[in-house]
Parts: structure tokens; C-alpha cells; sequence
């Protein structure tokens, strides 16, 4: 008999949101189910469930027809429950095996640790699934890839029945993806239930056999991959028709002269860099995770320290030993990671725009209201942030509206940018707003300032630029037109070795 | 109409204020103990009381003030009392031993702290020691170097140095009119620093520094150089709330402040100021000093037991946390799911 899991009118809710409102759908053994939606659709909150993370207000959840109830975490892990997040859950300081066995370390007859039997145990698991990892190493020292299978590995162990993986492929290369792409058919075809969310619609096709779709907390539609296309399953995510998403942007044909030009530049994570931007270009950085290209943006932002070659900033050779000189050199810089980086969650929009100019605010001794008022309100307006007050706090927009605030406080006329460096502008936003973003980095060009864009998204890096530089290993390997650029194209010179 | 546009403007901002929160409880705390101590058969509800309520600020405020901009840029300093003390014994020594005059003295006392304080910066800041060890350590130091300042002179033995000095007698236990001097310095500071938290540009980046480095970092705000500042203060102040001491007792006294190590952080968590750091302002730690206070002194005037009292006082910075903990986790979780 097939083992089943089944959510049955599951609904959850939040202070002022319905995460979840009545989902219903059946997972069975030997599958792969994709949970497909935009941010907020309800996918994290369903695992978070299903994990025993949260607590659904209505609804069941049944594992072989049987209803299960979990109290919390262990309950859903008895019940044969995993789930992988993002978030690694290993302990870095210890070692793979012992990661592997957590809760179930084997013991000598006196009682002690037995690392033996322990390794051994580890060994087997981990040849099962021929990784070439030695069950003593560190975890701290594996690279993502391989921890992630760690994490796997420790589902297993457990004999988990179900295992869920939110988003997995996130910080994986290709090569890394094919490996876990393997481990997962392996699971699928001892007859595990899984269930796989992911934004990466071209994973969605490689790896799972049924997709559901949530929109707004809801149960849209269930698919089977095999009878469904592209353009059908994001009609169904958003709700409608989105046509081509770059065709129609307005974009800037009136590219100045060179402002900057990175000669040779050397940082402790970059070899040789070298390229140039011109006002009102916008120039994408492509490459894979860990090819350099945020580390481009940080020697820029004066963030790293450059250890050799030549920063020209039209035309004057110059140094940055701090983002602050960066800035007042009329660089800015939106950060890879919005809530980390980005932005002071717990503040309000306003005190999150004149971050970088709050000195420029003074009217003698203290920050002048009125003028934190109007320079604030531009934001606001300029870029048509969803919220009643520049009170609100950021924590409480949505990730587009988080990403227009920081738009919002580079592009003010306090600011002076010249050049602004985008760094994964669009992650965990939802298409609607995409598209809006993109028309602003369009727009911005247009006003003269030159744009670098970096993005883990080849169509977006391809369709918005008008000269991709791509890089590998610390080193550029290659330029394109925006009219001779493909995905492979870009893809083959990602991946090509310069030395 | 008009009455509720007088009402938005005006009265919702204060009653929806965490201040006003704040005050109440200490309004519900004056309350109760008044009605305990009558059926006591002694009085709460006394000028004496609240006199001494307000006396026993003026110290811990100094304490609270630097320990508050501490925690609203991220940061803690266990040092306080040790430094204050050595502040106190250094002053003493300055004057009684030494015979100078007492400002020079005062100049001193409170340099040497500030450089305590930048040892403490530069612990943290460069070698990224973890804040709560390096001033632990600092803590040691501050103690090891009192007992040396105190025995220099004195044939190499520790002990309290007893000086005389008008105005330092004035300043700590004189009064202009009704008013004790010591209140009036207080407020004088609570009031510039309050000011200074909210409406300068510097009080502003201890917020984002303290909301979110990293974030503040790239957007060209020094966490090095506040940090520097932040720590400085807390210690200068330290040796302000040390020189009050030692000004009040005639006296640089190796056991200073000693009960104080955890008054200034305490009073600045129930003042609100959150311990993932980035928000809350004076008002909030003036009023958290007032609670813990009244605390302490009401439990006394009613008889418990003074080491029931601290037992209680540990349980109100428990209780404290425990809201401050529960508050971020739900920001949080509203964070993770919208």
C-alpha cells in the first residue's frame, strides 16, 4: 500500500492576514509534489504546519488516512516528518556523523559515546547515497551543497517517511542541483512522500511528477507535471495573464560616457576584474554562486578591501576604505539581503530612507522634521510604496515594497548617485511587482545614473542589461551585447576557466 | 468633531506611548503599596518616602543613562559599577591625598574612566572580544586598579579615602530651595540625553547601529566609531555616578555602588529599551529606574525581608525580558510570514 498524507481544510491565521485558508490536497508515496506560489501564497506557513513549527486553526492533517495532531516539532519528527529549510539546522562545530545522529548515538556497554560504531553507522548511510563525504569532517567545513545532504541524510536516518524541502536549490551550482536532484529520486523511488517547494519553474519540471498551487493562502489548482506548461502554471500563481514581462518596458537609448572604470581589480576574493560603465547603461553581472560577482559590488561599495589594480571614477583614480566614501563618491548599493543588509527591520520606512544622509538632515543641532517629512514622502510617492504612513514599520511591508524603500532612499535627490549597484533586486518578490521594479531600473537609467546589475536570474540579467559581463572564479570571462545574448551563451562563458 | 481631533492629536499619541504603559505600572506599584504598608499599620503615601525614592535616582540614573544608550545601540557594559568606583576612589585620592583642588581632581577621575571606557571600545571593536567578556574583564581591571589608587600614599594598604571638599559637599548633598542638587543634575541630563537620543542625527545612528549593524554599515554609518562613543560615555558617566557617590560620603569608598552592577541595564530593559537593541528613548529608562526603585524602597517600607527583595528585584528584570522576548518573537514571526 502506498503511504498517503493528506491536508484537509487546513486554514491558519495571523494578526491581520488568512495565511491559509482551507487547503486541501493529497500527497502520495513514490511521488514528488511541487508547492508552487508567490511569496505569501502560504507555502512556508503549510510546512511550518505540517512541521509542528505552527498550529493550524482548522482543519487535519492525515498520514495513511489516519488524523495526526503535532503539539510540536518532535511529535511531527515521531510521526516521520522532515522538513529541510533553507536555514541549515546542523551544528557547524560538530562533525557529520554526529549530525547525522543527533538524538541516537550509539553507546558502549559502559555507557560511554562509542565513535566507532557511530562512524560506521554514518559511513553506511552516507554510501548509500555515494556522497563523497567523510562522516568525521566538520560540517562547518563542507560547503553548502554537501551540508544540505547532511541535513538530508539526518531525515533519513530517522526514517522519515515525508520529507519536505523548501526552496533547496537556492544556494546550490548546477552541479551541486544534479547531485541533489539524484538523492531526491533516490528517496522518491523507496517510496517516500515528497513534497518540494521551489520558485525555479524549470526545477519543477525536472524533478516532480504532481504540482499544487497556492495563491493568497489558497488551493488554486492541482497539476500533473507531465500534462502542463510553463505559461498555464503561472497563470495559475498569479491570476492572470503577465505576457512577456520585458517586452514592453521603456527602457533608456540615450547612453552617456564612461563614469567608471575597474582596471585589474583585486580583492581578496576577486583575481582580476576589469570592465567599465557608462551614464545611463545598465550592465548585468552574471555568473554562478561564488563566481565574484557580489564581492565586485562590495569592493566598489568599499566594503572589502582592495588589494590591487584601480578604481577610475570619471576620470579620477580613487580609493574606498568605507561605504562612506563610497557613498559620498555618489555609489550606492541595495544589498543582496534585504533584512539583513538592507534595511533596520524593526524602524519605521522613514528612519529606513534617510539612513545614509541622516547627517545632511541637520538644521543646526537636530534632525529637521519638516525636511525628513518632504524628502520622505518623495520616496513614497516617487516610488508608490503600498502604505497609509512613512511611520509604518518595514517588517510589515511586503518584500517589493521593502525593496522600493531602499530604492527609494539611493534614488533621493539627498543622495546624488551616479552609480547604483543592484544586487539580486528581485528576489523573493512576486511578478507583479517584478515587472514594476524592473521599469525603475529602466527609468533610473534614464535619468543618467549607471546601473550594475547582478541577479541569479539569467532571463532578467539577459533581458535588462545592455552588456552583460560574466564571471568565474574571481575573474570576468566574458562580454555580451544584449542583442547576442542567450542563456547558453551566458551560461557556456559562466562557466569557462580563465587563468 | 473637534473633540476627537484634540483627542488623535494630543491624547492617543501619549496614552499609546510604551512610556505611558510604563508609568501606569508604576502608578498600579504606588498603589498597592499603599494599601500594603495600611494594612501594615505604616504609611507609603509619604513626602519622606518619595523624597527618598527620588534621592535613591540620582546615582543609578547616571548608571541607567549610559547602560540605556548602551542597549539602544546593541551593546551592554557589565563595568559600570567598577569603573564608578574607581572614579570615586581616584577623585578621593586626588583631593584627600593629594590635595587638589576638587575640579582638578573631578577632571581626573573621569578621564582615567574614559579611558577605561575606550579600553572596553577597543576590546570589542578590534579584537571582537564578546561585549559581555570584555567588560567583565574590564570589570576586574576597574576593581584591581581601585585598590592600587587607594593604597598609593598609604604604605601600600587598600582602603576608603575620607576627603572634605565644600562644593562637592554641596553638589551631593546640598539643596536649591526644596530641590536636592543632585535631582536637579539628574534631570538636567535625562533631559539633554533624551534630546539627544531622539532629535540628533547621532542619536539616530546609535538606532540603526543598534537595529542592525550590518544594514547601517552599508549604508555608511561607522559601528566602530559609535561604539567608541557609547562605551566612553557609559564609563565617563559611571564616574559621574562614582563622583556623586564619593561627594555624598565624604568619602572614596572601595564598596561603592558595589550592589549596582546590574542597576543601570536593569532599569534600562524595564524602561523597554529592547535587547535586540535599536529602539527606546529616555523617558522610557527614566521611568524603568523609577519602578525598579520604588520597587525596592516600597518593599522595604512595607518589612519584606531585604534578601526577599532582591530575590523579587531579579524576578521583576525576569518578568522584564520575558515581555521584551515575547514582543520581538512575535515581530519576528509577522516578519517571517507576511
Amino acid at each position: 500500500m502506498t503511504k498517503t498524507l493528506e491536508f484537509r481544510g487546513i486554514g491558519k491565521s495571523y494578526p491581520g492576514v488568512r495565511a491559509l485558508d482551507n487547503v486541501s490536497f493529497k500527497a502520495e508515496g513514490g511521488k514528488v509534489l511541487a508547492l508552487l506560489g508567490e511569496n505569501g501564497a502560504g507555502k512556508s506557513t503549510l510546512l511550518k504546519i505540517m512541521s509542528g513549527d505552527q498550529r493550524a486553526d482548522e482543519g487535519e492533517i492525515l498520514i495513511d488516512g489516519e488524523p495526526v495532531f503535532f503539539p510540536d516539532p518532535q511529535a511531527a519528527i515521531a510521526a516521520g516528518i522532515s522538513v529541510i529549510y533553507q536555514e541549515r539546522q546542523l551544528i557547524p562545530s560538530m562533525s557529520v556523523m554526529e549530525n547525522i545522529f543527533p538524538d541516537n548515538l550509539p553507546r558502549t556497554k559502559f555507557g560511554l559515546f562509542d565513535r566507532n560504531k557511530l562512524y560506521q553507522k554514518a559511513k553506511k548511510i552516507i554510501e548509500t547515497f555515494g556522497l563523497p563525504i567523510d562522516p568525521a569532517e566538520q560540517v562547518g567545513r563542507l560547503n553548502v551543497a554537501y551540508q544540505q545532504m547532511v541535513e538530508i541524510m539526518k531525515a533519513y536516518a530517522r526514517n522519515a517517511e515525508i520529507i519536505a524541502f523548501d526552496e533547496p536549490t537556492a544556494p546550490l551550482t548546477d552541479t551541486e542541483i544534479e547531485i541533489l536532484f539524484n538523492l531526491i529520486r533516490k528517496l522518491k523511488a523507496e517510496g517516500k512522500i515528497i513534497l518540494y517547494v521551489s520558485h525555479r519553474l524549470a526545477e519543477i519540471f525536472q524533478i516532480t511528477d504532481e504540482i499544487v498551487v497556492l495563491k493568497d493562502g489558497k488551493f488554486v489548482k492541482s497539476f500533473k507535471t507531465e500534462d502542463t506548461n510553463e505559461a498555464e502554471l503561472i497563470k495559475a500563481m498569479v491570476g492572470r495573464d503577465i505576457g512577456d514581462t520585458y517586452a514592453n518596458l521603456s527602457r533608456n537609448e540615450n547612453i552617456g560616457e564612461v563614469i567608471l572604470e575597474v582596471k585589474h581589480l583585486k580583492t581578496p576574493y576577486l583575481l582580476d576584474v576589469s570592465f567599465e560603465v557608462r551614464k545611463g547603461e545598465i550592465v548585468g553581472l552574471a555568473g554562478l554562486v561564488g563566481s565574484g560577482r557580489t564581492e565586485v559590488a562590495r569592493a566598489l561599495f568599499g566594503a572589502d578591501p582592495v588589494t590591487g589594480g584601480e578604481i577610475i571614477l570619471e576620470g579620477k583614480s580613487v580609493v574606498f576604505k568605507s561605504p562612506r566614501d563610497a557613498i559620498e563618491h555618489g555609489i550606492a548599493l541595495c544589498p543582496e539581503d534585504r533584512k539583513e543588509q538592507g534595511l533596520v527591520m524593526l524602524h519605521s520606512i522613514r528612519n529606513n530612507v534617510i539612513m545614509p544622509f541622516v547627517d545632511k538632515l541637520r538644521k543646526k543641532l537636530f534632525v529637521s522634521e519638516e525636511k525628513t517629512k518632504e524628502v520622505v514622502a518623495d520616496a513614497i510617492a516617487k516610488y508608490s510604496i503600498k502604505t497609509p504612513t512613512a511611520e509604518k514599520v518595514v517588517s510589515e511591508l511586503s518584500g517589493g515594497n521593502q525593496q522600493k524603500v531602499i530604492l527609494g532612499r539611493w534614488t533621493s535627490e539627498m543622495m546624488k548617485t551616479k552609480i547604483l549597484i543592484l544586487d539580486e533586486p528581485t528576489k523573493g518578490i512576486d511578478v507583479g511587482t517584478k515587472r514594476e521594479i524592473y521599469q525603475t531600473i529602466c527609468d533610473l537609467a534614464k535619468q543618467g545614473i549607471a546601473v550594475i546589475l547582478i541577479s541569479s536570474e539569467l532571463p532578467e540579467v539577459i533581458n535588462l542589461s545592455d552588456r552583460i559581463i560574466t564571471m568565474n572564479n574571481g575573474r570576468v570571462t566574458g562580454v555580451l551585447a544584449r542583442e547576442e545574448a542567450t542563456e547558453e551563451k551566458v551560461l557556456s562563458l559562466a562557466m569557462r576557466e580563465v587563468s | 468633531m473637534e473633540k476627537t481631533g484634540i483627542y488623535k492629536k494630543y491624547i492617543a499619541p501619549v496614552i499609546h506611548h510604551k512610556v505611558f504603559t510604563l508609568f501606569l505600572i508604576f502608578v498600579v506599584m504606588v498603589i498597592i503599596f499603599s494599601i500594603w504598608s495600611a494594612l501594615r499599620g505604616t504609611s507609603f503615601l509619604r513626602f519622606a518616602v518619595f523624597r527618598n525614592i527620588l534621592n535613591s535616582l540620582v546615582v543609578t540614573s547616571f548608571l541607567a543613562i549610559g547602560a540605556g544608550f548602551l542597549l539602544v545601540g546593541g551593546k551592554i557594559d557589565l563595568s559600570q559599577a567598577a569603573v564608578g568606583a574607581f572614579g570615586g576612589v581616584v577623585l578621593a585620592a586626588a583631593i584627600g591625598r593629594w590635595g587638589m583642588p576638587w575640579y582638578v581632581g573631578v577632571i581626573i577621575a573621569l578621564a582615567l574612566c574614559a579611558v577605561l571606557g575606550a579600553i572596553n571600545a577597543l576590546m570589542i571593536t578590534k579584537f571582537r572580544i564578546p561585549f559581555f567578556i570584555a567588560t567583565l574583564a574590564m570589570t576586574l581591571m576597574a576593581q584591581g586598579l581601585m585598590y592600587l589608587f587607594s593604597s598609593i600614599g598609604n604604605n601600600g594598604v587598600a582602603s576608603n579615602i575620607n576627603f572634605q571638599d565644600k562644593t562637592l559637599r554641596f553638589i551631593g548633598t546640598g539643596t536649591i530651595g526644596p530641590i536636592p542638587v543632585g535631582i536637579i543634575i539628574m534631570v538636567i541630563f535625562f533631559v539633554v540625553y533624551g534630546i539627544i537620543l531622539s532629535k540628533t542625527s547621532f542619536g539616530m545612528k546609535v538606532k540603526f547601529v543598534g537595529g542592525n549593524p550590518v544594514a547601517a554599515g552599508l549604508a555608511g554609518i561607522s559601528a566602530t566609531a559609535i561604539a567608541y562613543i557609547l562605551f566612553i560615555n557609559s564609563a565617563v558617566l559611571s564616574g559621574v555616578a562614582g563622583i556623586l557617590t564619593a561627594a555624598r560620603l565624604g568619602q572614596g569608598s572601595l564598596m561603592a555602588l558595589q550592589t549596582n552592577q546590574f542597576t543601570g541595564i536593569t532599569a534600562a530593559v524595564l524602561g523597554g529599551i529592547s535587547f535586540g537593541g535599536g529602539v527606546g528613548g529616555m523617558a522610557g529608562v527614566f521611568v524603568g529606574l523609577l519602578i525598579l526603585n520604588t520597587f525596592q524602597i516600597g518593599m522595604g517600607a512595607v518589612g519584606v525581608n531585604p534578601f526577599w527583595v532582591q530575590v523579587f528585584t531579579g524576578a521583576l528584570l525576569l518578568i522584564a525580558l520575558t515581555v521584551d522576548f515575547i514582543t520581538q518573537k512575535r515581530s519576528s514571526a509577522a516578519q517571517t510570514t507576511l
